[in-house]
This record gives structure tokens, sequence and C-alpha cells, in this order.
């Protein structure tokens, strides 16, 4: 990804679809996400802990979600982007182990005076729709 | 190994005596830098030269490598050791990520999880940012659910780093609540 390739505010209307991102829920995975942004909480790590609380398994915390948010983001509005805004990111059904989850997002509004674009995004897995969240970005001319 | 905790027990009198109130504070040990980026990035297959590359983050428009924005919050937690802490028993309670509107904060509740999250964004990290997070209940909603009965409590972090400038404001809500079946089991 080089600067090249920041999306324009002038090219984005309301409906574009971001490139959606599939990404399988391992307890490797959840482990190493775990260890890197600092949650260690066992729900998110210990497969007992979490069945004892209802979850079908350990299941991705709120900061692994905010993180594939923002790379989804990234990755459509390119490296000039500035993300202002994440939420209200709520969190419907648990992201568990063995479950293949897919980030999805569409552009809300386009705000050309001010620069920004609003984005409605999801998880979606075999459980249906298990998180929603709003974002702002801001883009380049 | 002891079961872990999800909340401070109190009455909801003494809940109330919280709302508008600071209650916690936590600076992050580590400084930003490449090195705890690059772990955060390598679970989300997250490829991306600003975050790995100072010349690609200059490139646009950064003043340095910039962390990822939601990597905010890592940088704010305090450590889980540090020296001079009593060593580890194997009875110990699990130590959970210090949320102090559940851990802090006295409720008549014994569940708790969060709902939902509401971040903005405003200076970017740089290598060598240190991040502290001031918390605040800002509001408590009693509700019942199909869990259980209970309040919304939301919290209120503002992210600072040395500078005194603000990196992000969050809204954290989270269910604190007795099942139905425990109601009147814990006191």
């Amino acid at each position: 990804m080089s600067a090249a390739q920041t999306v324009s505010i002038a090219a984005v209307k309301a409906g574009d679809v971001l490139s959606p991102i599939s990404i399988p829920i391992t307890l490797q995975r959840l482990v190493m996400e775990a260890g890197a942004n600092r949650d260690l909480s066992l729900i998110h790590h210990d497969s007992r802990v979490a069945q004892a609380t209802g979850a079908p398994d350990a299941f991705a915390n709120t900061y692994f979600l905010m993180g594939m948010f923002e790379r989804l983001m990234r990755q459509w509005a390119g490296p000039k982007a500035r993300i202002r805004k994440i939420g209200p990111l709520r969190m419907m059904v648990f992201n568990a182990v063995g479950d293949t989850v897919q980030f999805v997002g569409t552009v809300e509004s386009v705000d050309k005076a001010a620069g920004t674009v609003s984005l409605d995004m999801w998880v979606q897995s075999a459980r249906g729709k298990t998180v929603t969240a709003k974002a702002v970005v801001e883009l380049g001319d | 190994m002891s079961e872990p905790s999800w909340g401070l027990w109190g009455t909801w009198e003494e809940t109330e005596t919280f709302l508008g109130k600071e209650i916690g504070q936590s600076t992050g040990p580590d400084p930003v830098e490449k090195g705890s980026i690059r772990r955060w990035l390598e679970p989300k297959e997250f490829a991306c030269d600003i975050h790995t590359d100072a010349e690609a983050a200059k490139a646009a428009g950064y003043e340095d490598l910039v962390a990822p924005a939601s990597m905010v919050f890592s940088y704010g937690i305090a450590p889980y050791w540090r020296p001079g802490d009593k060593p580890a028993q194997i009875d110990d309670e699990p130590t959970q990520i210090p949320i102090p509107v559940i851990f802090d904060v006295p409720a008549p509740c014994d569940k708790s999880f969060a709902t939902s999250i509401e971040v903005e964004f405003f200076e970017p990290l740089y290598p060598g940012d240190v991040v502290t997070c001031t918390s605040k209940l800002v509001d408590i909603k009693h509700k019942e659910l199909r869990v259980g009965k209970g309040a919304f409590l939301r919290q209120e972090d503002t992210y600072t780093k040395q500078t005194g400038e603000v990196v992000a404001v969050s809204y954290l809500d989270i269910f604190r609540f007795v099942a139905p079946e425990s109601e009147g089991a814990s006191s």
C-alpha cells in the first residue's frame, strides 16, 4: 500500500462497497492477539472459562474487532486517510474459535465540504451478523 | 486456580456515589515502538507501510512511522506485573483487563459484559509516545435484559500522551447484572 493509492473524496459515493476481509478465528490467533493488544481476560483465550459464561468457546475481544475494522477502512481508504471515529460498535453475537468471520463495509454518506466519509460496517459469520460499527474517515482531495 | 471475578460488589447507592467522578488512571509501561506495532498487525494480517516504515508514513503526511489509531487502547493499559509485586501463586484470581467501571466501582452484580464502544481519534501516536488513560463514570442506566437485571455503566476514557495532547476519547458501555437464578444469593 503506498501514498498514491489514497482514495479521493471526489471519487467516493454513498453505496460504495469496501473490499470485504475474511479471517478464521483460531485459538492461536486469539492468543497472538491477546499478547499483542494486552487484553488478557480469560474469556478471550481460555475455552473453559468462556464456556462457563455461556459462550460457545473463547471469543475475539473488542480490540481485535476495532483493529480489524481499522484494517478494512485503511485498505479501502489508503495511507493518507485519517480515521476519525469508530462507533458505536455493538457486539451482539460471539465471534468464537472455529468461526470464519467476514468484515464488511459500505459508504453511508459523503460530506465533501468537511472531507469526511461515514461508513456502515459489520461482521458476519455462520452465526449471522455478529457486530455492527459506524465510522468516520477523513479523506484527501 | 480460582475463578475470575466479574466485578466489585456493593449497593446501587454506592455505585451512584461514583457518578461523574474519576474512577481510574493508568499509564502504559512501554512507549510506542515498531516491535509492538508489528506484533499487533500480525494476528490481523494487516499490511500497511505507514505503520512499519517511517518514509512511507512521511510520504502520507505523518511526522514519523505512525501507530494504528486503535492501538491507543493497548498502549494505555498498566503492566500486569512490575518489579516489587508479590510472586504469583497458583490459587491467585486470574488477572483480567483492568476496566475501572467493573473492578473499581461497586455494584450489586456478579456478572458483566461489554455491549458497545465508541471512540474519537485526535492526535496520532508516534514512536516514543507514552499513553495515559483517565477513566470517569459518566452514566448509569438501570435495565432488565434476558440475561438478568442490572445496569449499563458508561465509562469515559480520555487517552493523552506525555505532552498532554489528547489522542482519543472513548465511551465504553458495560452491562453489570445478576442472573435470575443467582439473584439474592450474594450479598
